[in-house]
């Protein structure tokens, strides 16, 4: 297990490494500069790239941030001289997360309800219903769900507030256009399992001994059913932490995914870079995460590790 | 599982309702306040520091220029209460308000301005107007490291006093007035540009109406109306909230809904659906949208041909696809800038350059060598992939087509990469726009200029140069009127420099019962010191 684990540390680190360095150069090959904004003159250009050392060979450039980055210094923001990266990140990721974190919750909770109740109702409305919402669910893009969301609830019906995150309430319409598509994903996983696992052995013999259904389908199936779910919850977390670019955008929430977009759109260099390298280090460790649970959990894959 | 739908439904629906209900604050009725959308956060504070949307929005609000120009053209004094000129407009005398203070109750000073002066002239404060600057004696110098900056021409012989000796004459140096580098920086706290004190509610004092007090990044920041303000009277507003949206439909989307009470510079299609009402402002903007031809490619050298696409294109045509919020334009000055002098709409004062004429602009061609587009190579039009220009490719690509039987290929680039190919003259033909930065024509002349960098297309004319630098020193109003508008003439009219499309109106939408609002004469973005609520 321990060398298990040490050999997918250094992996990690290899491939963080991979992505600083295709992000370094990917982002200087973009035609543009941070400083270039409308009326700036050519000379006013130059002088403020040459101060911030951008008329250094890139390569030369790229080893300055190496170093500082070893040193755990994403550098300042090029459009916001007075902001470090890392204040940045400190600012924007725990809105971010909270969004996520409550829109994985609420795809958990909701995924798991619809799930059973398609797979275990026997009237053809309930799951027919059930079906073409998950249909809908996977299918419509989150910010076309957000769209909806804002011009019924926001516009029409005036309920709830659409930009920013001034309010408790002003999270409901987010959250749920970000939850819509891992509920109805995990509606499905969780209708498949249960309805396979309906027919096992165990769940007639529960029943055959006079077990009710609920108590047969929450303490027995479910355990089993949930399997899936664990393995694909795992990514999806990861993403939902790591910013949602297109509902941020669409709601106005000062998120990580926002900053993102905001700093392509400006060539911001050590902003793109100091956002990747967090992003990248939370997808790996979450993702190093479930591995490792999996292996916990599962002992044919620890076996196959040696 | 009926139960648990049940329970489920229930709980969701109390949720809604406790969570909408909850959070509403009740305003007090005597506050007067406005929520004012504005284009996302970019750059400082600091009138010396990194200048973008964000310092813009909050400067018409809290800080007061010298003096500066209103509606009618009048000059309105601000932290000046006089000045003078000497009579080659080469040295200016600013006398400072005696009674002014900053919000904190600080005196204004003279040193105040020339503290944004000395740091907007160091390169690392990344201030994008310092050239504006370059005017006053050793400017450029300092700039470029070659000078110490003490060397600058502005003394402050006293703390009322401001005097600014010039390199040359500049005839339009008030105008550059209503720029952030002219602006005071309390000296306090302003000591250098990234130490944070301009979003600091505690150090970012200010000389106008309002105030900074609070600033949450990303999301909003809010003003309060200064009681130290010398002309507090005036001020009917208690606060103006600014809230960060990222485009302009999530503000459309926002007014809608009541979160904010104005939305600037909206998409055209808001003229649609607010018709009629009262909420909906059209505004001019002072900007110009026209196309660079690139004088080193063949066929584009050949003034006939630049003539030829010229007269060719049916700009009325045009604007009807783009919509009502753009207006044809044949001229590069653009066409809400006015002529502070005589108050008319400074095109309206001249000739138009041409007019556009199909039949002609066939001859042209065939003269050029190409008889009814026969052998014109396909050029390629570089744009920025935004919705009004990928209309306006598709309008022009198409007529060319109709009307001289040529062929453009369109090329939408992300409007960094846009710049970038422009500014390197990668191009054949290329999509360009000037928002006036000042109230005066030069504004756009100077961007023709042989040595300008904004002459991306190669253009180099001694005539044209000749024009431009005599209007800038010439002291009698009329006769620089005439000056610039011959200039403009031969760049546009005559050698066609340019192809000029349309000029623009801003679409904003406000709520009927805010008064007040002001129109800045230079650029046209909308002013709220002097608002009020009904």
């Amino acid at each position: 297990m321990q060398g298990y684990i040490g050999k997918r540390i250094g992996m990690s680190i290899l491939s963080l490494f991979m992505l600083v360095t295709v992000a370094f150069f990917l982002t200087r090959m973009m035609p543009g500069s941070p400083f270039q904004n409308g009326n700036v003159s050519e000379d006013i250009l130059r002088s403020m790239e040459r101060e911030y050392g951008l008329d250094k060979p890139v390569t030369e450039q790229y080893q300055t941030y190496l170093k500082n980055l070893l040193h755990g210094n994403l550098g300042v923001s090029f459009k916001k001289p007075e902001v470090t990266v890392t204040e940045v990140i400190a600012r924007t990721w725990p809105i971010t997360a909270s969004l996520g974190g409550l829109a994985i919750l609420t795809a958990a909770f909701f995924g798991t309800v619809f799930g059973i109740w398609q797979a275990s109702s026997k009237r053809l409305i309930v799951k027919g219903g059930i079906f073409l919402g998950t249909m809908l669910g996977t299918g419509i893009p989150n910010f076309v769900v957000g769209l909806l969301l804002m011009l019924f609830f926001g516009v029409r019906l005036k309920l709830f507030p659409i930009a920013g995150l001034t309010s408790p309430q002003s999270y409901i319409l987010p959250v749920i256009s970000l939850a819509v598509y891992p509920s109805a994903v995990i509606a499905r996983l969780v209708q498949n399992t249960f309805r396979v696992e309906m027919e096992r052995d165990y769940v007639t013999m529960a029943r055959a001994k006079g077990i009710g259904f609920r108590q047969t389908a929450l303490t027995h199936i479910l355990k089993n059913a949930w399997i899936p779910v664990l393995n694909y919850i795992g990514p999806a977390a990861a993403f939902l932490l790591t910013g949602s670019f297109v509902v941020e955008s669409i709601f106005t929430i000062p998120g990580l995914g926002r900053e993102f977009v905001n700093s392509i759109g400006n060539r911001d260099y050590t902003m793109i870079l100091g956002l990747t390298v967090f992003m990248g280090i939370t997808v790996i460790v979450i993702n190093l995460f479930t591995d490792l649970l999996s292996a916990w959990l599962d002992p044919r894959i620890r076996r196959s590790l040696r | 599982m009926k139960k648990i739908m049940n329970v489920l439904l229930s709980v969701i629906l109390l949720g809604t309702c406790i969570l909408s209900g909850c959070g509403k604050q009740e305003k007090p009725e005597e506050q007067k306040e406005i929520v004012v959308a504005t284009n996302s956060e970019t750059g400082g504070l600091d009138p010396a520091g990194m200048i973008a949307l964000t310092y813009l929005a909050y400067s018409v609000s809290a800080l007061d220029e010298l003096l500066t120009y209103n509606e009618a053209g009048e000059i309105e004094y601000r932290a000046a209460e006089s000045y003078e000129v000497n009579e080659d407009s080469t040295i200016w005398t600013f006398h400072l308000r005696k009674d002014a203070v900053w919000s904190d109750g600080t005196p204004v000073t003279s040193a105040d301005f020339l503290n944004t002066m000395i740091r907007a002239l160091d390169p690392k404060s990344g201030n994008g107007y310092a050239n504006y600057l370059f005017p006053i004696q050793n400017a450029e110098a300092i700039y470029n490291g070659e000078a110490d900056a003490d060397s600058l021409g502005v003394k402050t012989p006293d703390d009322n006093t401001l005097i600014f000796t010039l390199e040359k004459p500049c005839v339009y140096f008030l105008d550059l007035l209503r720029l952030p580098v002219y602006t005071p920086s309390c000296v306090k706290y302003a000591d250098e540009v990234g130490s944070g004190w301009d979003k600091n509610p505690s150090s970012s004092v200010s000389n106008g109406p309002f105030y900074l007090s609070e600033y949450v990044p990303e999301q909003y920041f809010v003003l309060k109306k200064n009681p130290q303000y010398w002309n507090a009277e005036s001020v009917k507003l208690d606060q103006i909230t600014y809230r960060f949206f990222d485009n302009q439909q999530s503000m459309a989307t926002a007014y809608e809904t009541g979160e904010v009470d104005v939305a600037p510079s909206l998409q055209s299609s808001v003229m649609k659906l607010y018709e009629g009402r009262d909420d909906l402002v059209i505004t001019d903007t002072i900007a110009t949208r026209y196309i660079y031809p690139n004088l080193n490619v063949e066929p584009l050298d050949d003034v006939r041909v630049r003539k030829a696409l010229n007269l060719a294109i049916n700009r009325e045509e045009l604007c009807k696809v783009l919509g009502e919020d753009t207006e044809p334009a044949v001229n590069f000055i653009a066409r809400y800038m006015k002529d502070k002098n005589t108050g008319n709409y400074f095109v309206d004062e001249a000739e138009p350059p041409f007019e556009e004429n199909l039949e002609e602009a066939k001859q042209l061609l065939a003269e050029a060598g190409y008889p009814d587009g026969e052998g014109f190579p396909t050029l390629t039009y570089k744009y920025p992939s935004l919705e009004m220009d990928s209309d306006t490719a598709q309008v022009i690509q198409e007529q060319l087509k109709k009307n001289l039987n040529i062929s453009i290929e369109l090329s939408a680039q992300e409007l960094q990469v846009n710049y970038t190919d422009r500014r390197a003259g990668d191009f054949q033909l290329c999509r360009m726009n000037w928002t006036a930065d000042f109230a005066d024509p030069y504004t756009y002349l100077s961007l023709l200029l042989s040595n300008s960098t904004y002459n991306c297309s190669g253009i180099s004319d001694e005539k044209y140069d000749t024009l431009v630098a005599q209007s800038d020193v010439e002291t009698d109003p009329l006769k620089r009127a005439k000056l610039m508008h011959e200039a403009e003439h031969l760049a546009v009219g005559e050698a066609f420099y340019i192809i000029p499309l349309y000029s623009m109106k801003s679409c904003n939408l406000i709520r009927p019962q805010i008064t007040g609002i002001t129109q800045n004469p230079a650029t046209g973005a909308l002013e709220y010191r002097y608002a009020d609520i009904n």
